[in-house]
């Protein structure tokens, strides 16, 4: 089957991800235009598509590809909510990466 | 006749043990189904050496593709995608729900090879309303192939059992029961011993810890009380006396906790 994997990354890890997809989990901190500025684990600017529907303050999950100045070209996103434990999204990451045979292909 | 014995012994720990492995329902995430080999063609699928058949995962779907009996969603959970498959009940009609694209899912279903190709029979899919139980999922399935894989330090071992019904997979968060659960030996010093032995070693000496303290118990007292092969709690015997955790007592079939 096609190795389709989409790593889960926080922004301290941006830096390795540079023209990869990703997912990232967090909260929408502001909204200009088209442009988010999302926290997960520290700010992250984000390029919204047309079909994203976020909220300030919700959390919200984008799935997108890193630019080479760190910010992210969303391809899909997901509006999560109020309820989102983000310290639990941080840890996942973290044992994502800890644990990389059950989780990505590389 | 000792030998007709053991041979009946070991069969029953295995058919147990073939059940326990259809009863068991595992967190996964979907990398390890696809990554997951038979031990030789059409032996059952095994993930960390644990044959595998019910499985629980979580996943945004994809791609949705309605047939005439059944529903197939391509899921995808960040690792891979499956398909996974549900049968539309002819009874229950249109009652059967359908999930939109990108919604996140939780599945419970059997994994199934055919063809080569693998996919998720489902047995019910429900949406999730709380993200975090996204994360909850990926934690667990983490935790259950490090149990499986190099076992825990000290409290709340999840054990294999054959025939204890201990659900191991799915119920690992609460597993405290059993063998699983130390006993005697169950200092904290003991339990530093025993986390370099394997998962089969430990259950032997929690049983002997558990059972018989002082005269030891015999090969047929541990195959009936772990559910293990004669095989198996040979070689986990013998890992054990290697580690001098226990010692022969009566014959060479006889053990007993050495008490420090």
């Amino acid at each position: 089957m096609e190795a389709i994997a989409n790593p889960r990354i926080t922004c301290v890890y941006l830096n390795s991800y540079v023209g990869k997809n990703v997912i990232i989990v967090g909260k929408v901190i502001q909204l200009r235009g088209d442009e988010a500025l999302i926290d997960a684990d520290g700010n992250i600017t984000a390029h919204l598509n047309r079909e994203a529907h976020l909220s300030a303050g919700n959390g919200v999950q984008i799935i997108g590809k890193v630019n080479p100045d760190l910010s992210i070209k969303v391809l899909s996103s997901l509006d999560l909510g109020t309820g989102v434990d983000y310290n639990l999204a941080n840890s996942v990451v973290e044992i994502s990466h800890q644990h990389r045979n059950l989780f990505s292909y590389d | 006749m000792a030998a007709v014995l053991w041979v009946h012994l070991s069969k029953a720990a295995r058919a147990a043990r073939e059940s326990f492995a259809d009863d068991t329902l595992r967190p996964v995430t979907i990398k390890q189904l696809v990554d997951c080999k038979e031990a030789y063609p059409s032996a059952e699928l095994a993930i960390d050496g644990m044959p595998t058949t019910q499985v629980t995962l979580i996943g945004q779907i994809r791609a949705v593709n309605p047939q005439a009996i059944n529903i197939t969603y391509r899921i995808d959970d960040g690792t891979g995608l499956i398909d996974v498959k549900k049968w539309i009940d002819a009874d229950k009609g249109e009652t059967t729900p359908r999930f939109g694209v990108d919604t996140y899912v939780r599945v419970y279903g059997r994994l199934q090879s055919f063809n080569g190709k693998r996919h998720v029979g489902a047995h019910y899919i429900r949406a999730i309303d709380d993200f975090n139980e996204v994360n909850y999922h990926l934690l667990e399935a983490t935790y259950v192939h490090l149990c499986l894989t190099k076992g825990t330090s000290a409290d709340g071992q999840p054990q294999q059992q054959g025939g204890g019904g201990m659900d191991t997979g799915g119920d690992s968060m609460f597993v405290d029961g059993g063998y699983g659960a130390g006993g005697v030996g169950d200092s904290a010093g003991m339990q530093a011993r025993l986390s370099p032995c394997s998962r089969n070693a430990r259950t032997v000496f929690n049983f002997l810890a558990n059972s018989a303290p002082g005269d030891g118990a015999h090969l047929n007292q541990v195959a009936s009380g772990t559910g293990l092969s004669v095989r198996d709690i040979m070689s986990a015997t013998e890992e054990l006396l290697g580690h001098g955790l226990i010692y022969t007592t009566e014959d060479d079939e006889t053990w007993a906790i050495l008490e420090c």
